[in-house]
């Protein structure tokens, strides 16, 4: 059904897209889950010396006239940050695929990590960073957390500019324990506000990955000359794209990204330049595997 | 006058223009990208086209409507028609409608008798080429009327209306006084009462003692000036003194009353030129042929109440429009 990008791309409900990029991603985000003593029941395995007194299983014992023990699944203690930048550059087009856009591409692939995450029992929470405010959803675990991801996800719209530096400074505290943090955005700002809190958390011990999402046409330098352009968040001008624009263009924009992917290296982000018309599956594997933890 | 007002209808490029401007630059593709190209001018990017045409056109119409108010505009719609006095018998301009060949024309009747000035008013409501006919009781003018169409005029005169009018003779010399009255003869007749009443247009006053203070009248004639010592000083022309009073204006003449015929019928002249309007003499049937020179007077102001309206209207549609774009 859902066999081509095209058709992906059309597609509002997020729950089946992410059935169907995961169907054959078999793998995690990092090593799976530990066993021991936990809440949640897991298996019986047989006494062996040295185990806790307390975790033997006395009814059991009086039935089988054998120890065992109660494994329980300890539940992850690593949390999985979801971070959406939704600011109105977000809601650049596919040129050439109808119906896709940079939102709609990261939104669809943080709802396909929101979904490993939850697989893998880990908490997962969101941050949308839209209309010049940030959105948090707190990290929580299970179906009813991931309903509420998806929600919120589905919810944003790309409009405005990114939060003052000062905003993001003061709440970048939801980060205590070790944290994983998926930042898919265009990183058209960069300095901005949301490189400075990327860079910060890098720098507070947490592993922080970026997705740089962009266009087929915008690393092409292909748009159509004899349209006028305007910047979607800063209302100062007209531009336009001739011959002799596409050079001055890509020198730029090159010069941009060769100083971002320079002080993400730098800092030890891992860092995905990916076109939104690639499949999601495959750019979402590339992401994962950039880690180094795939 | 007023047509200098259509003038002004270059005005209307202005809302034009402003959307135009607006037009342009929502015109262009939002780029998220656009911050790597140079900036261009703007003003490459002009191209025509119409933003929000219903609110341009009713900021148009505003403004037409604006200036035909003010230039006073008159649409031509009347076609073949027969102009009726107030005063015409029905029956006779019946027929004459059938004389004249106006069977199908519409009627218009007026509320005066001087169909022909109406007319000239209100010529620009009618077509070119329409005829008209005028069936009034209509008074001659100085001058020859000219139209832009042609008009025939029947005109009949009505019969005089008599008219009675009381004059009050205070003197030794009555006889004389109603002598002069006597041989009046016209439409307006001439009461001569005994004493002054409320009812007295004139008032003839040839005794030396002064009136009673509350006795009014519009016209006094005095006789015998020690009655008023004050018309001795006032102004005079050929022997006749005149001022006004609180009683009503004084005629004073030391040779009253008139000895002869000619001097009767110079007071009695001067007293109707004066004091009462003139009879209309009725113009004579004539086709007054159109003449293309004839100047237009003014419009009547006709369509003035409806633009007025009408601008109400727009100006409230276009508040309704621009808020209903705004949110």
């Amino acid at each position: 059904m859902l066999a081509t990008p095209a058709l992906v791309a059309h597609t509002t409900d997020l729950d089946l897209i992410i059935r169907h990029v995961l169907a054959g991603l078999g793998h995690g985000i990092h090593a799976g889950r530990e066993r021991g003593a936990g809440v949640e029941f897991s298996e019986y395995r047989a006494y062996a010396p040295g185990d806790e007194w307390r975790r033997v299983d006395w009814k059991l014992l009086a039935r089988n006239d054998r120890y065992y023990v109660r494994e329980a699944e300890r539940d992850s203690h690593v949390a999985v940050w979801l971070w959406l930048d939704a600011t109105a550059s977000m809601a650049e087009p596919s040129r050439s695929v109808a119906g896709l856009d940079k939102l709609w591409y990261a939104r669809t692939i943080l709802a396909c990590l929101a979904a490993i995450a939850q697989r893998q029992g880990d908490a997962f929470g969101l941050i949308v960073c839209t209309g010049d405010r940030v959105q948090f959803t707190p990290a929580a675990r299970g179906p009813r957390q991931m309903q509420r991801v998806l929600a919120q996800l589905a919810r944003a719209e790309a409009q405005g500019g990114m939060p003052a530096a000062e905003t993001l400074r003061a709440s970048l505290h939801f980060a205590r324990s070790p944290s994983l943090i998926f930042a898919a955005s265009d990183f058209l700002d960069w300095p901005s506000p949301l490189s400075e809190a990327l860079l910060r958390l890098r720098r507070m011990q947490h592993d922080v990955r970026a997705l740089c999402l962009q266009t087929q046409a915008e690393c092409d330098a292909s748009f159509s000359p004899d349209k006028a352009y305007r910047d979607p968040e800063q209302a100062d001008g007209v531009y336009r794209f001739g011959p002799e624009a596409a050079a001055t263009y890509r020198h730029n924009r090159d010069q941009h990204f060769a100083l971002m992917t320079a002080q993400c290296r730098q800092n030890d982000i891992p860092t995905l330049a990916a076109p939104i018309e690639q499949p999601l599956g495959t750019v979402l594997r590339a992401w994962l595997r950039r880690a180094g933890r795939a | 006058m007023n047509s200098l007002w259509w003038l002004a209808l270059p005005v209307l490029l202005l809302p034009v223009w402003w959307h135009r401007q607006r037009r342009e630059r929502i015109k262009a593709q939002p780029l998220a990208t656009a911050r790597f190209l140079p900036r261009t001018d703007p003003q490459q990017l002009r191209v025509w086209e119409w933003a929000d045409r219903m609110l341009l056109l009713v900021r148009c119409l505003l403004l037409a409507a604006v200036i035909a108010w003010l230039a006073d505009l008159v649409v031509p719609w009347r076609g073949d028609t027969v102009l009726t006095g107030a005063t015409t018998d029905p029956a006779w301009a019946e027929q004459q409608i059938g004389e004249a060949g106006f069977k199908d024309a519409r009627r218009l009747r007026l509320a005066t008798d001087d169909a022909l000035g109406w007319l000239r008013e209100h010529e620009r409501e009618w077509r070119d080429g329409a005829h008209l006919l005028v069936l009034a009781n209509q008074p001659m003018a100085a001058a020859m009327p000219r139209f832009r169409h042609s008009v025939e005029l029947r005109s009949k005169a009505a019969p005089f209306a008599t008219s009675e009018h009381h004059i009050a003779i205070v003197s030794p010399r009555a006889q004389q006084w109603r002598v002069m009255f006597a041989a009046l003869d016209g439409p307006r007749r001439y009461l001569v009462d005994d004493a002054p009443n409320e009812k007295s247009e004139l008032i003839i006053w040839d005794v030396p003692q002064a009136p009673p203070a509350a006795m009014r009248a519009p016209l006094w004639w005095i006789g015998d000036a020690s009655a008023f010592p004050e018309l001795r000083k006032a102004p005079s022309v050929d022997g006749l003194s005149y001022m006004d009073s609180t009683r009503g204006r004084l005629w004073g003449f030391a040779n009253w009353p008139p000895k002869d015929a000619d001097s009767a019928r110079a007071l009695f002249e001067t007293w109707q030129r004066l004091h009462y309007a003139p009879l209309a003499y009725p113009a004579p049937s004539q086709a007054l042929a159109a003449s293309p020179s004839a100047p237009f007077v003014p419009g009547s102001g006709a369509l003035r109440d409806f633009l007025a309206i009408a601008l109400l209207a727009l100006f409230a549609l276009e508040r309704i429009l621009t808020h209903a774009r705004r949110h």
